[in-house]
Formats: C-alpha cells, sequence, structure tokens
C-alpha cells in the first residue's frame, strides 16, 4: 500500500469519525430534547391539574354575581388574546435565536430603520391595545355604577378583621331596617339584591375582596369608597384582605352569607332581638358576669346591662389601637371568629354549611352554631391565649409605638374555670 | 552629604533630644526625664552608628542597577486624599466636643478619603508606569466614585432647591418651579440641538447651574424658612372656653371674642373664623353634610344614600371626614354634639355613670361663607345608643345621641348615628 494510499485511508477514517460524532451529537441533543419535552409536560400538565381544583372558593375564575361575571368576561377574553400574543412573541423569538444563533457566520450588513414594518409593529399592537381598552373601560364604569343598589351596609377593616354595620333603611328587606345593626367576619346579604358597600378602615389601608362576587376595593381610613355586591345564589363566599395590612394580614378573612330574601328577614330580625340574660342559677348566668368583667371592656353585647340596669358601653378605644372590637351580640349566628380564620363549627357541621345546596344553605346557615355542632376547641384557645393562636402585636413590654393600645386581642390570663363560663355564655349569643 | 535618611534620624534625635530637656527641666529631674533621656541617647547612637555607616545611602553597597533601586522609584503624585483624611479627622475631634451628627459626618469622610488614599497608595506601586497606575485605579475606584458622587451631589442640588423653596411664598413657589421646571427644557433643547457641543461646554453650564443652585441654597438654608402663620382654630376656642371658663369669660367682657362656646355661636370669633375654606383638602371620597337655602342638614354619602334615613351612621372609632357645604345665605358653621363624656376611666366603676352636668365633646367647622365648603374631621369613640337617655340640647326637642346642628339656625339638625 502507497503512502498517498494511507493518506487517503486515514482522511476517510477521520471523515467517518467525524460523521459519527456528528451524528452522535445529533442523537445526544435528540435524546436532550426529548427529556426537556418530558419535564415540560409534566410542569405544564402539573400547572394545568393544580387549576382544575373543585374545592376553590376564591376562584375568580367561578363567578356567582353579576359583578364577578363581567369582570370574568373581560378577563377572559384579554387573557386569551395576550395568551396568543404571548405565544406569538415567544414563538418568534425562540425561533430567531435558534435561526440566527451564532455559528461562527460573519457578522450581516447592518442596516438602520425599516419603516413599513415599524409602523406595522406600532399600530397592531395599539389595534390591539384599542380593542381591549373599550371593554375595559365599559367594564370598570358598569361595575363603579352604583344607581341600581337596593341595601347599604357599611364596611369597616380593622387589624384583622372585618366590621359589617347596617344603617337604618327602607332597603335590604320589605318594611327595612329599623334599628342599626352590627356584625363582623360574615356579612349577610340578601340574594339576587345589589348590595352597596360603603367600606373604610381604622388604622391601615385594607382591601376588600369576595372573589366570586366581585373586584377588589381599597379601604382606606378617612375615606368611603364604594362596591357594588351581588349574589346569584345561596351560599358561603368567602374572601381575603387583599392588601398587606401587617401581622396577621394572612389572617383576615371575610365571608358572605347569600341568603333568600325571607331568610335575610329572618336573620335581620334574629339580630334586632331584644337581649336576653341568660336564666339565673346557670352556667351561662355565671358566665354573663366573666364577661362583664373580662370582656365587656372591649366587646360590646348589645342590651348587656349592668346591676344598676344602665347599659353596659365597651371602650374598646381605651384599650384597643384602631379603637374596636367585635360586636358579640349575635356571636352564634356566624359560622366563625377571629376574622373568620377558625370555626365555630365542627367540620362535620361546617362542611354541612359550606357544601350545602342553594335551596338549602339558607336555612341551615340560619340554625347558627348549635349545641352538637359548637366547635370548642379553638374558641377555647382563643380564649386561653389569643395571641398564641393569631399573630398579634399584643406583648405588653412592646406598645411604646402605640402608647400602650393592642393591635388585637391580649393574652388575658383567663383560668379555665373562667373559659368554661365564658363559653357557656358565648354558645347562648345568638 | 547626608542622606535623607540620616538628615531624619538627625532631625528626630535633635527633636528628641530638645524635649527631654524640655520635660527635665519641666519636670525636675524625675524618673520620665531619665527614662526619655536614655531614649534619646539610644536614638542619637543610631544616628551617629547610621551616620558613619551610611546605611541609609542606596547607593553606597548597592551593586543592582540605579533604575531598580527603590528611592530611583517615581516619587508619589500629588494627592488630595491625605488632606481630605485629617479634614475627617478633625470633623470627628470637632464633633466629639460638639454634636454626635458631626461625628458621623467626620467617620464618612475619614473612611470615603482612607478608601481612596489606600487605593491611590495602591495603585501607584503596581508598575513604574504612572500612565498605567492612574489607568488602574481608574477601573477599581471609577465604578464606586461615579454612582455615589453622582448620588451625593445630586442629593446635594436637592437639597439646595428645597432650602429655596421652603423660603420662598407660596406665589413664588409655584413660580420658581415654573422657572427651573423653564430652564431645564430650555437648556436641554439647546444642547439637543447642538450635537456638536462639546462637553466641555456641556459641563461647564451644569456646573454653573449646579453652583447657583447650592449657592442659593446655603444663603436660603441660612436665612431660614418662610414664616407660616399659626392660626387658632376652633378647637382651639373650644378647649379655652371649657378648660379656662374665667378668662375666657375676661376676654368676651373685654370684647376680645364673642362670648359663648364657639361650636355654639353663630358669631365669628378672630383668626379661626377668617381664612375659612381655605384647608379643604378633600374632594371625594366622604360624606357632605349640606346646609339648604331653607335652613334645613342633609346628608349626602359616597353613592347612593339609603332610602329611609334616619341619620347619617359612621362605624365607632373611625375617622371620619365630612365635608360641610353651606348653600345658605349667611355665613355658617357646621357643628357636632357628641354628648357629654364620662367622668370617670375605672371599667366597673364607669358603667351608667353618666354626667350630664359635664362640658360637651363638641368639634365643628370655621365660619364659612355662602357657597364655601370646610371639612370637618372626628372620630366617635362611642356608640349613640350609649346616650339614649342623656338629653342633647343641641338636637331637636327631647332629643338625645349626636347631633350635628348649624348655630343660629334652629331648623338645621341632623342626627349622628353610631351602632
Amino acid at each position: 500500500m502507497s503512502a498517498r494510499t494511507d493518506v487517503a485511508n486515514h482522511e476517510g477514517t477521520r471523515e467517518r469519525a467525524a460523521r459519527a460524532t456528528t451524528s452522535l451529537k445529533t442523537v445526544t441533543t435528540r435524546t436532550q430534547g426529548a427529556r426537556l419535552a418530558k419535564v415540560g409536560g409534566v410542569v405544564v400538565l402539573t400547572g394545568l391539574i393544580a387549576g382544575c381544583a373543585k374545592n376553590a372558593p376564591q376562584d375568580t375564575f367561578q363567578p356567582r354575581g353579576t359583578n364577578a361575571e363581567r369582570i370574568n368576561d373581560l378577563a377572559l377574553p384579554v387573557f386569551y388574546i395576550a395568551g396568543v400574543v404571548g405565544v406569538i412573541v415567544l414563538g418568534v423569538i425562540a425561533w430567531t435565536v435558534m435561526r440566527y444563533r451564532d455559528r461562527g457566520q460573519p457578522i450581516p450588513v447592518q442596516t438602520h430603520g425599516k419603516p413599513a414594518l415599524e409602523i406595522a409593529l406600532t399600530i397592531l399592537p395599539a389595534l390591539i391595545l384599542i380593542g381591549v381598552a373599550i371593554p375595559t373601560v365599559g367594564t370598570v364604569m358598569a361595575l363603579n355604577d352604583t344607581d341600581d343598589t337596593e341595601c347599604v351596609v357599611n364596611v369597616t377593616g380593622q387589624q384583622w378583621w372585618w366590621e359589617f354595620d347596617y344603617p337604618v333603611q327602607d332597603g335590604c328587606m320589605p318594611g327595612g331596617i329599623t334599628e342599626p345593626i352590627v356584625t363582623s367576619g360574615q356579612m349577610a346579604i340578601p340574594v339576587d339584591t345589589n348590595v352597596l358597600i360603603r367600606g373604610t378602615s381604622r388604622d391601615v389601608i385594607h382591601s376588600f375582596w369576595i372573589p366570586r362576587l366581585n373586584g377588589k376595593r381599597d379601604m382606606v381610613p378617612g375615606r368611603v369608597h364604594n362596591l357594588r355586591m351581588q349574589a346569584n345564589e345561596p351560599g358561603l363566599y368567602a374572601g381575603q384582605c387583599a392588601e398587606f395590612c401587617g401581622l396577621s394580614h394572612a389572617n383576615m378573612r371575610m365571608e358572605v352569607a347569600a341568603l333568600t330574601q325571607d331568610g335575610f328577614n329572618r336573620w335581620a330580625a334574629n339580630q334586632l332581638e331584644a337581649y336576653e340574660s341568660p336564666v339565673e342559677g346557670t352556667v351561662a348566668a355565671d358566665g354573663e358576669s366573666a364577661f362583664v368583667t373580662n370582656c365587656s371592656s372591649c366587646h360590646q353585647v348589645n342590651g348587656l346591662e349592668a346591676a344598676d340596669g344602665n347599659p353596659i358601653i365597651s371602650r374598646p378605644d381605651v384599650g384597643v389601637y384602631p379603637g374596636a372590637a367585635p360586636n358579640l351580640t349575635n356571636l352564634m349566628t356566624r359560622t366563625d371568629f377571629a376574622g373568620a380564620s377558625w370555626s365555630l363549627l365542627r367540620e362535620e357541621c361546617r362542611k354541612e354549611v359550606w357544601e350545602a345546596e342553594p335551596d338549602q344553605f339558607t336555612d341551615r346557615y340560619l340554625e347558627g352554631v348549635t349545641d352538637d355542632c359548637f366547635n370548642e376547641v379553638d374558641l377555647r384557645e382563643w380564649l386561653r391565649n389569643a395571641p398564641a393562636k393569631k399573630p398579634m402585636y399584643a406583648d405588653p413590654t412592646k406598645l411604646a409605638e402605640t402608647g400602650g393600645l393592642y393591635r388585637g386581642m391580649p393574652y388575658l390570663a383567663l383560668s379555665e374555670d373562667q373559659i368554661d363560663l365564658l363559653l357557656a355564655y358565648l354558645l347562648e349569643r345568638k | 552629604m547626608f542622606t535623607t535618611g540620616s538628615k531624619f534620624l538627625i532631625g528626630a534625635s535633635a527633636v528628641a533630644l530638645l524635649a527631654t530637656v524640655i520635660y527635665g527641666v519641666g519636670q525636675d529631674g524625675v524618673l520620665g526625664t531619665i527614662g526619655l533621656a536614655s531614649a534619646t541617647v539610644g536614638l542619637m547612637a543610631l544616628t551617629a552608628l547610621n551616620a558613619i555607616l551610611r546605611d541609609s545611602n542606596v547607593f553606597l553597597d548597592d551593586d543592582a542597577p540605579v533604575e531598580n533601586t527603590a528611592a530611583a522609584q517615581p516619587a508619589p503624585t500629588g494627592s488630595v486624599w491625605p488632606f481630605g483624611f485629617a479634614s475627617g479627622a478633625v470633623v470627628v475631634a470637632v464633633g466629639l466636643v460638639s454634636y454626635q451628627p458631626v461625628v458621623v459626618i467626620g467617620v464618612v469622610v475619614l473612611l470615603a478619603t482612607g478608601a481612596e488614599w489606600t487605593v491611590h497608595a495602591w495603585a501607584e506601586r503596581a508598575s513604574s508606569d504612572g500612565v498605567h497606575n492612574a489607568k488602574v485605579r481608574s477601573r477599581l475606584s471609577n465604578p464606586l466614585e461615579y454612582p455615589i458622587g453622582g448620588a451625593v451631589a445630586l442629593g446635594i442640588i436637592i437639597y439646595g432647591f428645597s432650602r429655596i423653596i421652603l423660603s420662598l411664598g407660596k406665589t413664588n413657589t409655584t413660580v420658581a418651579f415654573f422657572v427651573a421646571a423653564t430652564v431645564v427644557v430650555v437648556v436641554g433643547f439647546m444642547i439637543a440641538s447642538r450635537p456638536k457641543l462639546g462637553s466641555a461646554a456641556v459641563g461647564s453650564v451644569m456646573a454653573v447651574g449646579a453652583i447657583a443652585v447650592v449657592a442659593a441654597g446655603t444663603v436660603t438654608g441660612i436665612r431660614g424658612e418662610r414664616d407660616i402663620a399659626e392660626f387658632e382654630t376652633t378647637t382651639i376656642w373650644q378647649e379655652e372656653a371649657l378648660l379656662h371658663p374665667e378668662e375666657y369669660a375676661a376676654g368676651a367682657a373685654e370684647g376680645k371674642h364673642p362670648a359663648g362656646l364657639i361650636c355654639e355661636s353663630p358669631e365669628e370669633f378672630p383668626e379661626a373664623d377668617e381664612r375659612a375654606s381655605e384647608t379643604v383638602g378633600m374632594k371625594s371620597g366622604t360624606y357632605q353634610v349640606l346646609l339648604s337655602e331653607s335652613g334645613t342638614l342633609d346628608f349626602d354619602p359616597p353613592g347612593e344614600k339609603e332610602a329611609g334615613a334616619v341619620g347619617m351612621v359612621i362605624p365607632r372609632s373611625s375617622t371620619t371626614n365630612v365635608i360641610f357645604r353651606n348653600d345658605s345665605d349667611e355665613h355658617r358653621r357646621l357643628s357636632l354634639d357628641l354628648g357629654r363624656p364620662y367622668t370617670v376611666t375605672d371599667y366597673e366603676s364607669e358603667i351608667g355613670n353618666l354626667d350630664e352636668s359635664a362640658p360637651p365633646t363638641q368639634i365643628c367647622t370655621t365660619l364659612i361663607e355662602p357657597g364655601g365648603a370646610q371639612l370637618l374631621t372626628f372620630k366617635a369613640g362611642e356608640p349613640s345608643f350609649a346616650y339614649e337617655s342623656i338629653p342633647n340640647p343641641n338636637g331637636p326637642p327631647g332629643a338625645d345621641g349626636f347631633w350635628f346642628f348649624v348655630p343660629g339656625v334652629d331648623t338645621a339638625k341632623l342626627e349622628l348615628i353610631v351602632p
């Protein structure tokens, strides 16, 4: 074999080796691509599955009120348009990156400007934005319209719970509301009624949000902001403060109980019923005394009277920085407490309420907290040491900034006997 | 004849000897003088030894080429940092005997100039090429010097401008902002329209502007802020009447002000009522209380007003803003009577103990001209039903609870309900 043949053979071997290397690289790239595709597929699938939660009480994509439906009808098409635009843009970027990636090729001739393309790329997004803006502005204006409201509720945010008071008015129910009603944590409204919420705050900015009934509205100290709310069918609708408001922001929850009109009438009538003291000699009667001694300085129970017959008026502004504490007159007509963070119902009863069919919900809700369903555990823990259950500024040694005033409920050092008495008394607040 | 090192040692020996003599004479031969004299003798011996052996002469026994010796290296370039460092030390010293913030400023100067000095000295030893050394220094320092220096310079300019604004009156402030904005736009336009303008020219213009602002800021800062008049408010008059009734009555008798509580008076009080309608800070998101031409009071909440409302309902302990609009033909004020307060603070003994003779809790606006508006801010810490049994003389006959009213207009009553 000549030297020339040797050289040719050697070069041929090198070419084959190079081809084999290229082939191997291609296979490796394909394998990596397939692996990436699998991982990406799993991620996308996981995301999709996570978005299909059946029990999602704060899902804005499951609207149950006219206002929430308006938002949903706007958000979905915009989301689709934005999604298509996003896919196109990302696709073009990916294609450009792959197609023109650096392979050592010479830098192409640089040009400046492409007027036709630039004008087109300006006009197209402008048209899309105009297309989105028209229904957006229309929806915003429709959501802000309060002309058709038939029932007014004042909503006040405070670290870290919500208060609802119903002013005297002809609306809300036949015959109207004849005396102010104050409650907290859960706002009852008549179904299929446009409710006007007048919101404000006692301390910092909060945001009222019941995702399935309407969008968010900031509640600002010193200002009154309106929000219209309406529920299509009876049920409990969960919400959450949507503006970070301090230590227990995550525990500042609220719920709207949408009741049939008849059910709302019964609810309101019950709220306005005169206070009845516990029967003398019972544990609850002793509990009333314990309440007066330990709780009434901050918590109002309408109708509660001192021994001399004068009404007992709470003064939470003396001990609590925002100046108020939940009114407990009808505590057991709502199903949770402490910023709607803990249930007053045992789990099975709570499920019955939350999962009740719309036509059965009102009656079940109006049963309130019965003796059988009373979740004593959480309320007992709360009374035993509230700051241990919910983060609050309740350390008496660290209140210099608020002049000695608490934010939230302090530790009261109640004995177990006192707690027993209080539980018996509170269980009668229906 | 003598090398630099030898000169240093000779000088040090002379100073030490002089110090020893002075100390010795001053202290009259104590033990310290002996120690100091011993040290001085030792130093002088070293100096003599050095001078004899010429140990500090780098040329004497050095076989290496002259350019490699330390003495042959380029002399250190001029530097401002030692001066800055020394200035920082002085500022710290001054701060230690005056104000703590001055110490902080001195420490900052010390740290900044010390760091710069260190980098400068280090860079000078990078090589024997001065140009290269300067580049080394710039590469290390500039990324920090430019942003920090820029921020500090900008801060000084902004602070200077703020001093100017604070010294001007309300109208002049508006003019100053207008002038400043105009100058910025015009100069910007001129610079942009001449792309070939040199950086030196642009920098000079900027420097002149900055110096002008800082100089003006310094002058106005020394002169102090403008006088902001503090007028007596209706609250001050109300408190004065309740807390010092005798002095208040004496003032009224002398004709200095009307008699009676300002919140119950339709008359004009000096100062408090002179500047009506100048403090309305909110125009939306509040309740409005309207005094009609016919002399009735009504309220207008944000959004729809509830049908059948018997009074204005606000949450308890919530700061509430109300805009009072006077649609009558007279100057009027809006007053709010929140009843008579409790007289004791202990909870258990407080229950039911209302003192009907106690002074009322009232708040009111200034006198508002016809067609004018004024903001009233208040908070009700107690529910109105707590005062159910307490007559409110400023409500309709026989009324209790909380009431808005307009002094001098008997028909203008509006209940405030706090649930």
